[in-house]
């Protein structure tokens, strides 16, 4: 029988001697190099597996919307097919959003979350793992479309029988990232053999529906770690109300992920078994009410929107009060209007329906309540003034980026504004106006965020500093880009051009903005691939720096870079907000607790079963849209997954949580280098 | 207040002189030389021209467009000067309270920064009360939209203006005579149906009007919402902002063209392959007219002469079974589901409207000429008759003069790939035309005004 | 033994352990879950408050499909285990090793009833006409009890694995105690979203005269 947590503490886990879990399997402790990465528990290598995996989608999503912008940069143009535009825009979306925007979140979320609180790890090491896994299986399952589209289309599977029988062959999803019911549902009578009606679409929208699903989970299963860790393993001192913004901000969008995320799943079984049992959820003519499936689509997809701007803005909330030299301004109220976004987010699903009918008063309530979210948005905007104001700012690549995310988050909310009133919405509603909206709160909103966070904590990160000059070229390359693509959609959506149209005529006036957009698509493109290719050489070979280059404030800034695997030598004890950046200047120190030293810090074990369990995924992912290509047997690959996925967990619970002491210095140390800003503070 | 009082005052001491070396005024200074000839083009690209172009949404030319358009506008100064004033004082803060030289030799602010309650709430105050500012003209506008003025406008109503006895023929019923004008629009991928129920013209009739649709100058019209497979949204940005055709649901819209001319209109939902090629027409004519278009409309199609093209061309419409979808009254009257085709020589589209039977030179200069998109020529023949061929042979399943596939003009139609709907006894006769018999094919259909 | 079962805990900031934490947070998401599946076939008997129409075309009302004894009786037995399931969680406590075992026992015992019931109903509501294809009555039926003796199932097999688990040894001490708490938390959230689902998709078919979708226990259109 093994004893797992009661070794002897070592100074490296490559002292380690063999040990055994509960199952008589060898722990993955002592891997290095690449079996460490697939086998890691530690929540920052997790963290920066999450940010790779989400810069590699960005560019894929990338490389689609360019493909959009060409086909659109003159009118009645052929460069794709009507159908492969509607994969590209359809995928984009999916892409930016599900395995863009959202994994990015999670990487700050996973790397910065347990160092602001003080805390060494999540409250769920493997269970952080699992997320991760199955958002890369998820991710997989859903880009695996394009390569059977692909396939399709350079005719690989012509020889096969069951592709003779395929009645519909759009193998990437082509019904948009909302996927309205009844185009990704069924219509008419199932059939008595095959259980299946007819459908409008083809198996795309099975790899849509299961890639989602499959991404639901691990968003889920990374939440509930996330508000465990956040409510359950702040450092002493560290009350709710001295937390970090962006600690806030993750644990008001984990919420919104758990509360909002099972709408979709519930819509997304009741889609399924639409497609694949014959059921009549949203078959019109069983008596199906498709616009069911867009309330409880838009009740995740409008939290989802926060989901998506709230960790951006907890990002914007720490950069400005470490530039301004100065804390944040009103720090209640911009956690109380995190909050109360939160709370509203799920009271305005409805704006996005305002063109489907719903009667006056549902109209008048939802661009009431509409208009109302507009409010504690406002107030965030105020502090983040509020925040500048009398301060001491200091320019740099993450503080320019942040000021940029603040006027463009602006310009979509002023946009937004418009569309809370449902009848000038109703013209704008579906058209290029909209595009321009949600990109400027998204794109020049969020991505700005969340690229002023990568300057900002790539520092912290790998210890190296980002290139200052190429980061702002880059920078202005994105902004002016992106305003010179999305700005004349403005003009664009008012001058009546339509969404999701893969083509317009001449004559209507389009084309020399189309044009401009096009260029600037091209010009953004430049500069995001720049940016990332300065911050990919950062990681690897950038100037080396000190532990806090930036003069930070919060708690993750008291630790070496690159972050040592046991966060904190000696736990912090916390007694105000920013207690690092008065530590520093002199003020209160930040008080250590008597732990960690010789005696060790707990450690948790590494492991093989989140993959494994993971890897499930794959197989059923895989499997479902197979057996709606009736693929023969390809059952049987979803029947493998489940058991994949069972006996994962199964092993999971049984191999026991083990763990290991570590360990550390016995003072904390606060920079690798002497740093004239960090000073190694007494205690 | 007071912390943040004395925060203004140190550093009211501390301005000492302008720094404009800094690294973030080279930066700014560089992004305006870029920003600068996009501005340029900005400025320079506006003109009417641009506010009045096809279906412009801000070229209003109904009540329903005017009342959108007019709320629009209240959210738009609302928001410019919302943008002043916070874009204003972000910019004024950022180059104001800029680091300068020397700042690293004063000590760091380190107070806890609690906010000034006093400024929050009154911002918060102010915001909510401009956001009443635009939320009155929006309930109004909700309620304005939403009610189909049967009551309020007496000259809408059919009995104020429709002649109801024609001829001594009952046009409508005398129930209706309360009633305005109805319009049964009915989505289908990917064209639309209209049907006016009151006057006889309905799909059940065979005298259905696919894709162009004409109103009355000046009269409220109630426009039904019907779809037949999957969501829709129609939509006539100069005449009115869109509502959806939702498939199980019942839903209503009104319109009211106030100026005579030729709209452009489109389904705005995305309803699969050819979403793109979903559009529509809306004609505003004078009622006189309105009432000789429907008499127009119940006519059937006239006899062709006998041994010539379009002789042939009838008798390929039965063989080649287009006649199954498409019904042409007075010489096939089987179909019921593909758009009517009696009058379809007298339409400026063809294909959902895709594509336009009008001269497109002639059409740009007489739009250039009067300034005004809804001026319209009348249906070029040549051009018509060069639609048909291309429309009617060109799918990925026919092939052209060269031998190859030729391109799809509206990929995934259900001409030409009636297989999405699983008619399995129609899965093996899909059609391709020799070029003498597309030629028949369209002088039949050009007879059919 | 106990010092190897009782695994390194860090103290948390709220006193409550992570596990049991965790799966509050998770039965509030499953709470929206359920409630949206709920409010499916809600909306769904409102609009079509006339049941569904069999392979031979006959209509039937839901009111005369329903077996409401049985359902009633399974519903005690679901009830009763939840009280089995909370003895075993305080044997836990107490480290009544045997007494967990019995009751656990008791608890799998009950769930197959229960799961047992489902699947009688659920044939015999098939050989009456009902099918997940037939009407949109039948897919909101099916779906959403189906989903929750899914979530029965996915108990039982706790159970069971837990129940095995107990002969090796390591379930005990605060830890072990943990474990069946949350597996219990798990339980009784299931039994209430069951009796939730009883009331709602059971009972109020059967409320006043006229029923609480206007149309009472109609007589059958012949």
């Amino acid at each position: 029988m093994s004893h797992d947590t009661h070794h002897a503490p070592v100074a490296s886990k490559l002292d380690l001697a063999p040990e055994r879990s509960d199952l008589g399997f060898i722990r993955p402790d002592r891997t290095t190099g690449w079996l460490d990465w697939l086998t890691t528990v530690d929540h920052k290598k997790i963290g920066v597996l999450y940010g790779a995996f989400a810069m590699l989608y960005f560019l894929i999503g990338g490389v689609e919307a360019l493909t959009i912008r060409t086909q659109l940069i003159r009118p009645d143009n052929d460069f794709v097919t009507a159908r492969m535009y509607n994969q590209l825009f359809t995928m984009h979306g999916t892409t930016m959003i599900f395995l863009g925007v959202m994994p990015l979140s999670a990487a700050f979320f996973n790397f910065l979350v347990p160092l602001q609180i003080g805390a060494r790890d999540v409250a769920f090491p493997r269970l952080n793992a699992f997320s991760l896994w199955t958002f890369v299986f998820g991710a997989f399952v859903l880009n695996a479309s394009w390569l059977f589209e692909f396939g399709h289309l350079a005719g690989w599977f012509n020889s096969f029988d069951w592709h003779k029988a395929l009645v519909y062959t759009d193998f990437a999803p082509a019904n948009g990232w909302f996927s309205y019911a009844p185009l990704s549902g069924t219509f008419g009578q199932a059939d008595a053999a095959t259980l299946q009606a007819p459908r409008f679409t083809g198996v795309g929208t099975d790899f849509w529906i299961i890639g989602i699903q499959v991404l639901g989970i691990a968003s889920l299963a990374a939440s509930f770690n996330f508000i465990c860790t956040i409510i359950n393993m702040r450092a002493k001192g560290m009350t709710m109300m001295r937390m970090p913004v962006f600690t806030w901000m993750t644990l008001v969008t984990s919420f919104l992920i758990i509360l909002a995320f099972p709408a979709i799943t519930v819509a997304l079984i009741e889609l399924m078994f639409d497609r694949q049992f014959g059921a009549n959820f949203f078959n019109p003519s069983a008596g199906g009410q498709p616009v069911l499936w867009q309330h409880l689509f838009w009740i995740f997809g409008h939290p989802e929107v926060y989901i998506l701007v709230l960790p951006a803005m907890g990002i914007v909330s720490e950069i400005l009060p470490t530039f301004s030299g100065k804390a944040l301004f009103g720090y209640p109220i911009v956690v109380f209007s995190g909050a109360v976004i939160g709370f509203l987010g799920f009271a305005v699903w409805s704006h996005h329906m305002f063109t489907t009918g719903l009667g006056p008063v549902p109209t008048a309530a939802f661009a009431l309540l509409t208009m109302a979210i507009a409010v504690p948005t406002g107030v965030k905007i105020f502090n983040w003034i509020g925040t500048l104001w009398g301060g001491r700012i200091r320019f740099t690549p993450p503080m320019v980026l942040a000021l940029g995310f603040i006027w463009m988050f602006m310009c979509g909310g002023f946009s937004g504004v418009m569309h809370s009133s449902a009848p000038a919405d109703s013209q704008q509603q579906d058209s290029y106006f909209v595009i321009a909206h949600f990109h400027y709160v998204l794109l020049g909103g969020v991505l700005l965020g969340l690229m002023a966070g990568l300057y900002f904590w790539f520092p912290k990160i790998f210890g190296r500093m980002p290139n200052a000059p190429l980061a702002y070229i880059a920078s202005g390359l994105v902004i002016l880009g992106f305003n010179m693509a999305f700005g004349p959609m403005h003009y664009l959506g008012l001058a009546g051009m339509p969404r999701r149209t893969h083509t317009y005529h001449a004559g209507n006036g389009w084309e020399t903005w189309n044009y401009v957009a096009t260029i600037g698509a091209y010009i953004l493109g430049a500069g995001v691939f720049l940016a990332f290719m300065n911050l990919i050489w950062t990681a690897f070979k950038g100037k080396k720096c000190a532990s806090d280059p930036w003069g930070g404030r919060t708690l993750e800034w008291s630790l070496p870079s690159p972050v040592p695997e046991y966060n904190f030598a000696q736990s912090p004890i916390i007694a105000r907000r920013d207690a690092f950046f008065e530590d520093k200047h002199g003020g209160r120190p930040i008080g250590y607790e008597n732990d960690g030293g010789d005696a060790g810090v707990h450690m948790p074990s590494q492991s093989w079963m989140p993959l494994l369990a993971g890897a499930g995924f794959l197989f059923i992912g895989l499997g479902m849209p197979m057996m709606s290509m009736r693929i023969p047997h390809a059952g049987w690959l979803v029947i493998t997954g489940l058991a994949v996925l069972f006996v994962g967990i199964w092993l999971w619970a049984l191999e026991g949580p083990g763990g290991y002491m570590l360990k550390t210095p016995v003072a904390p140390v606060t920079s690798g280098q002497p740093s004239p800003v960090a000073t190694t503070s007494a205690h | 207040m007071a912390k943040g009082g004395l925060q203004m005052t140190s550093f009211l001491q501390s301005y000492t002189r302008p720094n404009t070396t800094t690294m973030f005024s080279r930066f700014f200074s560089r992004a305006g030389l870029f920003a600068a000839p996009f501005l340029a083009l900005l400025i320079a690209g506006c003109s009417k021209a641009d506010y009045t172009v096809r279906k412009s949404t801000l070229d209003p030319k109904g009540p329903v467009a005017q009342i959108q358009y007019d709320v629009f506008m209240d959210t738009v100064w609302l928001v410019l000067v919302l943008f002043a004033l916070v874009g204003g004082m972000m910019v004024y803060a950022v180059i104001r309270f800029r680091s300068r030289p020397g700042d690293d030799d004063k000590a760091p602010i380190i107070e806890e920064g609690h906010g000034n309650p006093l400024v929050e709430i009154g911002l918060i105050t102010a915001s909510i009360g401009a956001l009443v500012f635009i939320a009155v003209p929006t309930l109004s506008a909700i309620w304005y939209t939403d009610d189909v003025p049967a009551e309020s406008v007496p000259t809408s109503k059919l009995s104020a203006w429709y002649p109801r006895l024609e001829a001594g023929k009952e046009v409508y019923a005398k129930a209706l005579e309360e009633q305005v004008l109805e319009i049964d629009v009915i989505g289908k991928q990917w064209w639309f149906r209209f049907e006016y129920p009151q006057l006889g013209l309905t799909n059940d009739a065979k005298h259905s009007v696919p894709n162009e649709m004409v109103i009355p100058r000046g009269k409220a019209v109630r426009i039904n919402l019907r779809s037949e497979d999957v969501i829709h949204s129609f939509w006539i940005p100069k005449i009115a902002g869109k509502v959806d055709l939702m498939p199980g649901r019942k839903n209503h819209m009104w319109i009211q063209g106030n100026e005579l001319g030729h709209y452009y209109g489109q389904c705005a939902e995305f309803c699969g392959d050819s979403h793109a090629y979903m559009m529509f027409r809306c004609e505003v004519v004078e009622p006189e007219d309105f009432a000789k278009w429907v008499q127009h409309q119940k006519s059937e199609a006239a006899p062709v002469a006998a041994e010539t093209q379009a002789e042939k061309g009838k008798a390929l419409f039965g063989t080649k079974t287009c006649a199954m979808c498409h019904n042409i009254s007075g010489h096939y009257g089987a179909g019921a589901f593909a758009p009517d085709l009696t009058h379809v020589a007298s339409r400026k589209s063809l294909a959902g409207a895709w594509l336009d039977n009008r001269n497109p030179k002639a059409q740009l200069a007489k739009e250039q000429l009067l300034k005004n998109t809804e001026q319209s020529v009348e249906v070029d023949r040549a051009t018509l008759k060069a639609n048909l061929i291309k429309w009617i042979g060109s799918s990925g399943v026919s092939t052209g003069a060269d031998g190859k596939p030729t391109k799809d003009v509206k990929p995934g139609n259900r001409m030409h790939y009636y297989k999405m709907f699983n008619v399995v006894s129609l899965n093996e006769t899909h059609q391709s035309f020799t070029a003498d018999e597309l030629d028949c094919l369209s002088e039949y259909l050009l007879t059919l005004k | 033994m106990s010092q190897a079962a009782d695994a390194y805990v860090a103290p948390t900031s709220t006193g409550i352990d992570h596990k049991k934490l965790i799966m509050w947070l998770f039965l509030a998401s499953d709470c929206m879950f359920f409630g949206t599946l709920i409010s499916t076939h809600l909306l769904y008997r409102k609009l079509y408050p006339t049941g569904f129409t069999d392979a031979e075309g006959h209509q039937h009302f839901i009111q005369n499909l329903f077996n409401i004894e049985l359902t009633s009786f399974s519903t005690f037995i679901l009830l009763m285990s939840s009280f089995l399931m909370a003895l075993a969680v305080s044997a836990m406590h107490k480290g009544e090793i045997k007494s967990f075992r019995r009751n656990v026992l008791g608890v799998i015992f009950f769930g197959l009833i229960f799961l047992g019931c489902q699947v009688f109903e659920f044939t015999h509501f098939y050989h009456q006409g009902l099918t997940i294809q037939n009407s949109v009555l039948g897919s909101t039926f099916y779906v959403l009890t189906g989903t929750h003796g899914t979530h029965v199932a996915i108990g039982v097999l706790w159970l069971v694995l837990l129940y095995f688990y107990s002969f090796s040894g390591k379930l005990g001490g605060h830890m072990g105690a943990l474990d069946v708490e949350v597996a219990g938390l798990y339980w009784h959230f299931v039994d209430i979203v069951w009796i939730i689902i009883f009331t709602l998709v059971y009972l109020v078919e059967y409320l006043g005269p006229s029923g609480i979708w206007g149309s009472g226990l109609p007589t059958l259109a012949k």
